[in-house]
């Protein structure tokens, strides 16, 4: 007996891009599967959705800046998903977070302005759509900021945030709060825990309110709660009778870890399937279409079968897509052809730490609707597309939702015809 | 060291140090006790020579939940790897008494149950007796304990026939479902029975997975692979036939656990055991998704809590449970969000890591009080004597719910 | 300008020159040592970290496996702390004529090299990531050695002796009293700041530089033969003891399980500049292929750098320019005052790090002749600062004193268990805003993820310790960044370039430290 399974709709990968395409499938009527080898992107991301923030310049009006950004990269994934996907990802995922497992918790601002938010180290980052919980961080409000850091915490360092953002222009400074902690070793996640309960954010609150000064918002590291960040970020504000920001710092991402059980309850509300630790191993095709992947489970195989697949498995970080020891560049997960691979005998990455490195715009190669060359029902979403530089570009999170947004409503346009296992 | 020990460790390098599997731990979560599955595993794994004696305690912490290797997006054998290290350092500073008895369910199954039950039971619920366990044995006085059933499932199975259809099935049941609920193997044998299958049940014992988990894998070895030679004649000749169990972490150690962590990839007997294990909810999906599956099911109009056990989870084929409820009208379920509830096995039994598993549990006792559900399904019966013992709801094997809407 | 007066001044601080200065002061003799980079940066810090049985030798020349075999036991008594007792196979692959096995057991026997055959299946249980194919198997007493915690060692002892350490001094001119030497003039490299330094006797311990240093004091025909050489650490000890190829020494025949990696080494190359860092694809592709035959799967392990060494290889008559292998491994000791007639200067160049002590003892030796003090040499016996209880370093030390402290010791680098107390303290002891420095010392940022998660943690700390401005903070998390970055994109492929992606991932997208204002 063969394991198997039939879908509408297979999503390969459980990162932004694949559960906000699994969900869209999912509201949409579409029987869908997620599979995915491993939690995604999202515990290590800022939890911002960063549509353009730089082009190269530093945007600050990225609707705006995207229709010519895409008119001069017609390659690049925005292009491709076209620009009413991104403003209707936006505006999905602010519903999503409203209709979400975390009361009154919600994302502000939207593609006309780029809200500047103070990192870490103190550099200024340009974000489309941030949790409420950051937005006060904004560089344009006048008001002096206080970075607060738990001394307990190896991964936020108040005093160089603060003294960066000063040399950015924006009046700052530092001050440590001892937090007791059972352990040297304690992460934001661990903090925020803490954060969730009322009784000990009072204290905190009591302890922090007597070191600030008069007309300081407060920054502190990303971990204003887990399972009630709204509660906790407000009744912060509250007691302490002034903004309160949150600053993302290393991973763990506690907001990031907030954004994906949002989508992966969008995902679950929709009546769609999560396999966590399903690995990809073998792909079964014809000459034209994807019919069927397996995964392993136990000691055999699962063969999920679908007329469509979405490919959101990301691209080097996650490991689906692999340069190997002999130089080779291979999609692991499907085996696709890739586009953006520098030519034998070109350089593949550059000794100049900071100059662009030819290999950073590798990607699964697809056509102008999101279609895997030689594989015309697998749709290619999220970070293994080609074409852009997340990072560089602060792009990440918006190609994420615009490229799953479009390929959810491509699928869906088409699935008409096709029943499920059809192709199977 | 064999080729799959190589394999494990070397999958170390896959790891980016991304801390995914730290928020995922619900040990090192609750306590300091345990750094957390990057420190313990790729990270320490680095400080380890083969033969050289260990220097460490604090992966002894490690619940062996199996979470983290699920949760890894870079594919680094995590769990796998503090297995081995837990299994070093029962190698080097030798198992405590209590780590010999609890992991062998047989042998208590076999002194407890039966005709002398009652007996047994009492012993169980008295509190002055489970205080001189405690110092005997460092069980923990409060730790969830299972009442001996009057009838093993193997004595009702003999008195039992099942229907000749052709068609069999090699019924796996597990040593709770043996000595303690045997109503849950009736139940299973009732709804397989209802769906064309002929029951087989080879005699059986433990799968080894209490003594893999407390880092005994000499004695684990001998018995898993015991339970694998008695298995494999029922299924070698005909590749339709498979076996299906209820006990999910069982099946699970049949299916994966044994061939990774205790390094018997390469046993005949084991592997085709393990090629053909299936845990019930997931072979009841897949006869759906054929069109197999009778849905002659009838409303059951009750809201219940889910939640999918680690050992569950670990079996990588997400939550079938879940589909299946979906098929029976009025069922309202709960989807727990919640990562374990502590007990993993025989962890919560232990006196000095009762606390710990009661405080992992805490979040999802928590989640089902807060379901307003009267009963919680879950497929590991371990983790449902936990999860009444830290909630007081009575909780059932999701094929509860399947027996009761197809009226059997 | 301020001025220093000493007996001796050391340019040079690699392990020969540490070992001359710790030497020169145990004698009893003021020191100070000089060098233009951080100590045991050049050479000494760019190598496997095999401290040699003599097994390597033992064939081609015997002398040097003699030196080895003597040094390799008083280095495990006096450097104990900064060794590890790995131990060492010498294999006879496919790859390798069958023949050498038995010269190598007569060279072993006739040099003094303790070796023993074994089994090649009891050898394949110690190590079973060995090539199986292995057709015999020799065991020599190879040992790994910490370069830079041996070096940091000697300069301490010395300094506690009143010798006077100055890294990052760069000697800008060689002062001349007609045919005498009496000191140099250093620049510091953080700060133009220039000091004279007048001393009896000047030793150039520069290695590979040391042509440049005896220009400097106008002595000519000092000729050094750089030979570089690759190496290759690997993310986890694939071995655990020293793997040599039972054949002549030839490229890629070694693998080092140092700390916690292993290293493959190493070619060997002429090269006209020994700063030339450049790394070919050609000579990654050949290591890796050499690595496969020691250890089958070596291509699909994680790489984490490649870095390249030089060799000061002083030339003879029998060399020729381009195979620098033939040159002798064998050191020179050029007493200026025989050769040129030159007095109170004294070159030592050449050798092997494992012989570095013996080098130091001839040099101290000759220092003592120009200086008219013949005082006896005692680092044979004396141990290092740290080695007094001749206990050999073991793997899991920093595991076991974390499991020893396991709440209250917070880990900075978590990859090599650098705990935040360490770091601080090396931050004041070194008073240095470059955490590449600190990363010597402590291994800060060596392992996997190559500073990706602790280098913001460090910047932070030293931000935080130090009263740095911002812009100095920030200078020193993109030094590290770019010095990381060296080692690691020639040889960019497979699970390390998912960590490149994560740390960028990091830098950029989180902390956006590219967009930090200037």
């Amino acid at each position: 007996m063969r394991s198997e399974l039939h879908y509408d709709a297979v999503v390969i990968g459980a990162g932004t891009a694949g559960l906000t395409a699994g969900a869209r499938l999912a509201e949409g009527g579409a029987r869908v599967c997620v599979l995915a080898k491993g939690v995604g992107s999202t515990h290590l991301a800022p939890g911002t959705i960063d549509v353009l923030g730089y082009a190269p310049d530093r945007v600050s009006e990225p609707g705006t800046a995207l229709r010519e950004f895409a008119a001069a990269h017609p390659d690049h994934p925005y292009a491709l998903a076209g620009l009413d996907a991104v403003t209707e990802a936006a505006t999905w995922l602010k519903s999503a977070v409203e209709a979400g497992p975390l009361p009154g918790y919600r994302y502000v601002g939207d593609l006309e302005r780029n809200v500047l938010l103070p990192s870490a180290i103190g550099a200024l980052r340009p974000s489309a759509l941030v949790p409420e919980t950051m937005a006060g961080g904004n560089a344009v409000a006048s008001e002096r900021v206080c970075v607060v850091g738990p001394r307990a915490l190896r991964d936020f360092h108040p005093s160089l945030c603060a003294a960066n953002l000063s040399r950015a222009g924006i009046e700052a400074r530092a001050v440590e709060v001892e937090i007791e902690v059972d352990r040297a070793d304690e992460n934001a996640l661990g903090l925020a825990r803490r954060f969730d309960d009322p009784a000990w954010r009072a204290g905190f609150a009591a302890r922090l309110s007597i070191m600030l000064q008069s007309d300081e918002r407060v920054g502190l590291p990303a971990l204003l709660g887990v399972r009630d960040p709204h509660g906790a970020w407000s009744d912060l504000e509250h007691r302490l009778g002034r903004r309160v920001f949150e600053i993302p710092t290393l991973p763990p991402s506690v907001p990031g870890m907030r954004l994906f059980e949002i989508l992966r309850s969008a995902l679950r509300r929709g009546g769609g399937r999560l396999v966590m630790g399903a690995e990809v191993v073998s792909v079964e095709r014809t000459s034209q279409r994807l019919t069927a992947v397996s995964t392993h489970a136990g000691g055999r195989d699962v063969r999920y079968a679908a007329p469509w697949f979405v490919l959101a498995a990301g691209g080097f970080s996650s490991g689906a897509i692999e340069l190997d020891s002999h130089w080779a560049t291979h999609d692991r997960v499907l085996g696709l052809p890739l586009r953006g691979v520098p030519a034998p005998g070109q350089p593949r990455f550059v000794a100049d730490y900071q100059a662009e490195q030819p290999m950073a715009r590798v990607g699964v190669a697809v056509d102008g609707e999101l279609r895997a060359e030689g594989a015309e029902n697998v749709l290619v979403v999220g970070a293994g597309l080609p074409g852009a530089m997340p990072w560089r570009e602060a792009s990440g999170e918006g190609i994420a939702l615009a490229t799953a947004s479009r390929a959810a409503e491509l699928v869906l346009a088409r699935a008409g015809g096709a029943p499920a296992g059809a192709a199977a | 060291m064999t080729v799959i020990d190589d394999l494990l460790r070397g999958s170390l390098d896959h790891c980016v140090k991304c801390t995914i599997c730290e928020t995922q731990c619900p040990v090192s979560n609750v306590t300091p006790l345990f750094p957390g599955p990057k420190y313990a595993g790729p990270q320490a794994e680095r400080y380890r020579v083969g033969d050289e004696p260990s220097v460490e305690w604090s992966v002894d912490y490690c619940s062996g939940c199996g979470i983290c290797s699920q949760s890894c997006p870079q594919g680094v054998k995590i769990a796998e790897i503090n297995a081995q290290a837990r299994n070093k350092i029962k190698r080097q500073k030798g198992v405590p008494l209590r780590d010999r008895i609890i992991t062998r369910p047989t042998w208590l199954g076999r002194a407890g149950g039966g005709p002398v039950a009652p007996l047994a039971n009492l012993t169980i619920d008295l509190k002055p007796l489970r205080i001189i366990g405690e110092k005997l044995l460092k069980v923990h006085r409060n730790a969830p304990a299972p009442e001996f059933a009057r009838q093993r499932f193997s004595r009702w199975f003999k008195g039992h026939r099942s229907p000749p259809t052709g068609r069999k099935i090699i019924y796996f049941h597990g040593c709770g479902t043996e000595y303690y609920e045997p109503w849950e193997g009736q139940k299973v044998v009732q709804i397989l029975e209802h769906n064309g299958f002929e029951v087989v049940v080879p005699k059986q014992d433990c799968c080894g997975l209490p003594l893999q988990s407390s880092g005994l894998f000499d004695d684990a070895r001998k018995v898993v692979l015991r339970l694998a030679r008695n298995l494999a004649p029922y299924v070698r000749d005909d590749p339709d036939t498979i076996i299906v169990g209820n006990a999910t972490s069982c099946t699970l150690m049949l299916k994966r656990e044994a061939r990774e962590i205790l390094a018997l990839e390469d046993d005949p007997d084991l592997k085709l055991v393990s090629e053909r294990t299936y845990d019930i909810c997931e072979l009841l999906l897949e006869l759906h998704d054929r069109g197999e599956l009778k849905t002659d099911f009838k409303p059951v109009n009750e809201r219940i809590a889910y939640h999918a056990p680690c050992q569950q989870q670990g079996h990588y084929i997400g939550k079938p449970a879940l589909e299946l409820f979906a098929l029976i009208p009025g069922l309202d379920v709960v989807e727990m969000n919640a990562r374990c509830c502590g007990i993993a096995g025989t962890y919560g039994l232990k006196a000095e890591k009762y606390d710990i598993a009661m405080a992992v549990g805490a979040d999802l006792f928590a989640q089902v009080r807060d379901s307003g559900a009267d009963t919680v399904a879950c497929d590991s019966e371990t983790c449902r004597w936990q999860i009444t013992h830290g909630t007081g709801r009575t909780s059932a094997h999701p094929i509860d719910f399947l027996h009761r809407s197809y009226g059997l | 300008m301020a001025t220093l007066s000493t007996d001796v001044l050391v340019i040079g601080g690699g392990a020969t020159g540490a070992g001359v200065a710790w030497d020169a002061a145990l004698r009893g003799f003021d020191v100070v040592l000089a060098d233009r980079a951080d100590l045991a940066e050049g050479t000494s810090g760019r190598f496997h970290g095999l401290v040699h049985s003599g097994g390597r030798y033992a064939v081609k020349d015997p002398k040097a496996a003699e030196e080895c075999v003597g040094e390799n036991r008083v280095l495990r008594r006096i450097a104990a702390d900064c060794i590890e007792d790995t131990g060492g196979f010498f294999v006879t692959t496919p790859w390798d004529d069958p023949a050498y096995a038995d010269k190598f057991a007569q060279g072993c026997a006739a040099t003094g090299v303790d070796c023993e055959e074994i089994d090649p299946a009891s050898a394949l249980r110690e190590e079973p990531r060995l090539n199986p194919e292995v057709s015999r198997v020799f065991r020599v007493p190879d040992a790994s050695i910490d370069v830079w915690k041996a070096v940091w060692a000697m300069a301490r002892g010395a300094q506690e002796r009143g010798a006077r350490v100055l890294p990052y001094h760069t000697a800008v001119a060689i002062h001349r009293d007609g045919d005498r030497v009496t000191g140099a003039r250093l620049r510091a490299a953080r700060n133009g700041e220039e000091v004279d330094v007048e001393a009896r006797v000047t030793v150039n311990a520069a290695g590979a530089w040391a042509g440049g240093v005896a220009d400097l004091a106008g002595i000519e025909g000092v000729r050094i033969l750089p030979g570089r050489g690759i190496m290759i650490a690997m993310n986890h000890r694939l071995v655990n003891t020293c793997v040599n190829r039972c054949q002549m020494p030839t490229d890629g025949d070694i693998i080092v399980p140092i700390r916690t990696v292993c290293v493959i080494g190493t070619t060997d190359e002429h090269t006209d500049d020994p700063d030339d860092h450049t790394v070919f694809e050609s000579e990654v592709n050949a290591m890796l292929d050499d690595g496969e035959k020691l250890v089958p799967g070596f291509r699909q392990a994680r790489a984490l750098r490649v870095w390249t060494g030089v060799r000061p290889l002083f030339e003879d008559a029998k060399a020729s320019d381009t195979e620098t292998r033939d040159v002798t491994r064998a050191h020179a000791l050029l007493d200026h005052a025989e050769r040129d007639g030159v007095q109170g200067f004294v070159t030592i160049t050449g050798g092997k790090l494992t012989t570095f002590r013996l080098m130091a003892e001839d040099t101290v030796d000759a220092v003592g002749r120009h200086l008219g003090e013949q005082r006896p040499c005692t680092t044979r016996t004396e141990p290092l600062p740290g080695s007094e209880q001749q206990e050999t370093y073991r793997l899991g030390e920093r595991l076991e004193r974390k499991e020893q402290h396991l709440t209250d010791a917070q880990l900075i680098c978590e990859c090599e268990m650098v705990t935040r107390g360490k770091l601080e303290d090396a931050i004041r002891r070194r008073a240095t805003t470059n955490l590449d420095d600190i990363r010597r010392l402590l291994r800060l940022g060596m392992g996997p993820c190559q500073g990706g998660f602790c280098i913001y943690r460090a910047t932070g700390i030293l931000h935080g310790l130090d009263g740095l401005t911002a812009e100095q903070a920030n200078g020193s998390l993109n030094h590290f960044l770019h010095e990381r970055w060296k080692g690691m994109w020639p040889i960019l492929y497979g699970d390390q370039l998912r960590q490149v992606r994560l740390d960028e991932w990091i830098f950029q997208g989180v902390l956006g430290v590219e967009h930090l204002p200037s």
